[in-house]
């Protein structure tokens, strides 16, 4: 943690736990509270550090990795928040112009 | 597309008589159960290559996830509704005859992949991952496995509820049905009726010396026709240079549903990424996986016999009763199929509609 600073109460719990040694206690990363409590880099590199062993097309990998949270930080978060982001879209690679940006709803 | 979709309406209209099987014919033909976007169970007659069945389950996008057929094959059980239900539909008719909806006021119950049916298919095991749903907090409840009675029909309630892992990923029932295995980072064994843990396989927690923790990703049932259950990891050989490719290992875990018997080995040094495995149940030393590639692999010499390129890549797969066909699906429209002999694509069953599998499984029901 000497290069990372919390920035708000719930990270500093986090920060607290792993000082006491409880950070068996924090459990974000295996629950679907939200996908904000999920991460996995997704589709940046693969395991070799290339992009070859990732899913081709990446169409392929787009609902199987976006609809159980999987890329929290790419696509909306269908499994709670935007339920229907690709409704009427059920093919990644014949529909995927249909996709669209969502907002938060005020 | 027309002419398409006129196709999958024929094919609709001749398995009235195709699924109208009584129970003397079981064994007599094999089909394929998978699920589409956002709302579709499909039945495929696997040797015609044909989906002769499209059936809607009610409130069920954006898709379907973990699919598990009845014993029987009559009837098959689908996680859906943003992962908030499990439907059970009759494969001939297409009702639902079956539907669980986990979440209540005020607490939100996610179902992510893991269940499993009993062999008698009475009891349906489901594994609950429940947040209560505070004004401007989660509140992680504890992760839980739930027991419905099938015949319990809709709206079926939980008959019991059994501690679990967490991560669990996958449930598995033993063949005579007195074991539950729920797949977290170690493979834990219960006792399904009182939740009693009897055994641990490890997995994660190996301890093998001059190995690192493996690493393994399977939400994907697919041990029905050999009775073994089988997945790819991954680990990094610890003693020797982390430029050397040989540090890097790919490797099988199985467990055996009958037996109990369990192993984990490497068979090759890490050169491609590889979803699930499922094994032949004919010629059982030999597993087949996937994902951009589809590999065979002899699990008795631990070694890789053949690997051919994909047109795309698949997440699942499965293999007919008498071992010579392989089925790979998820991912996108189409289901393809390859011999188990030469590892050569000999057909395409195409999904009506263009929709994306996704996550579904694939599962093979005798009818």
């Amino acid at each position: 943690m000497k290069h990372v600073k919390s920035l708000n109460k719930k990270a500093r719990l986090v920060e607290k736990a792993l000082e006491e040694g409880k950070v068996e206690e924090v459990r974000a990363m295996q629950v679907v509270a939200g996908c904000s409590s999920t991460l996995d880099p997704g589709w940046e590199i693969d395991p070799f550090g290339g992009v070859a062993g990732l899913c081709q097309p990446m169409e392929a990998d787009l609902y199987g990795c976006s609809d159980p949270c999987w890329w929290p930080a790419q696509v909306p978060d269908t499994l709670n928040t935007y339920p229907d982001w690709n409704k009427g879209a059920d093919s990644a690679q014949r529909d995927w112009r249909l996709l669209q940006a969502v907002f938060p709803k005020k | 597309m027309k002419k398409f979709l006129a196709g999958a309406a024929i094919a609709l209209t001749a398995s009235v008589f195709v699924l109208a099987g009584s129970p003397a014919e079981v064994g007599a033909k094999e089909f394929l159960v998978t699920g589409a976007k956002p709302d579709k169970l499909l039945v495929i007659d696997a040797k015609a290559r044909e989906v002769v069945k499209t059936h809607t389950i009610p409130n069920a996008a954006p898709g379907l996830l973990t699919v598990t057929p009845s014993p029987d094959g009559k009837t098959a059980y689908a996680i859906v509704n943003g992962w908030e239900s499990v439907s059970g539909i009759d494969l001939d008719s297409g009702k639902e005859v079956f539907r669980a909806d986990f979440s209540k006021k005020g607490v939100r119950s996610k179902a992510m992949f893991g269940m499993d049916i009993s062999p008698d298919g009475k009891e349906l095991f489901v594994f609950l991952s429940p947040v209560k749903l505070g004004l401007g907090e989660y509140e992680v409840q504890d992760v839980h496995i739930a027991v419905y009675n099938t015949a319990d029909g809709v709206g079926a309630q939980p008959v019991r509820t059994l501690p679990a892992p967490r991560r669990t990923a996958l449930l598995l029932s033993s063949t005579d049905g007195t074991k539950l295995y729920a797949v977290s980072w170690d493979i834990v064994e219960m006792d399904p009726k009182t939740g009693k843990v009897t055994g641990t396989h490890k997995i994660r927690n190996w301890g093998r010396e001059n190995y690192s923790e493996p690493d393994v990703l399977d939400v994907w049932p697919q041990f029905e026709q050999s009775g073994i259950f089988s997945t790819p990891y991954y680990a990094v050989r610890t003693d020797l240079s982390p430029d050397d490719p040989a540090a890097y290992k790919t490797g099988l875990v199985t467990l055996d549903l009958k037996t109990g018997a369990f192993e984990a080995e490497d068979f090759e040094d890490t050169s491609v990424v590889i979803f699930s495995s499922a094994i032949n149940p004919v010629r059982r030393n030999e597993v087949y996986m996937v994902y951009t590639q589809l590999t065979k692999m002899d699990r008795d010499k631990h070694e890789v016999v053949k690997r051919i390129d994909l047109d795309h890549t698949y997440y699942c797969l499965n293999v007919s009763k008498d071992g010579s066909e392989i089925y790979l699906a998820g991912t996108m429209n189409d289901i393809a199929v390859y011999s188990t002999d030469s590892l050569e694509r000999i057909g395409t069953i195409q999904v009506p509609g263009g929709a994306d599998l996704a996550l579904a499984s694939i599962r093979v029901v005798d009818r």
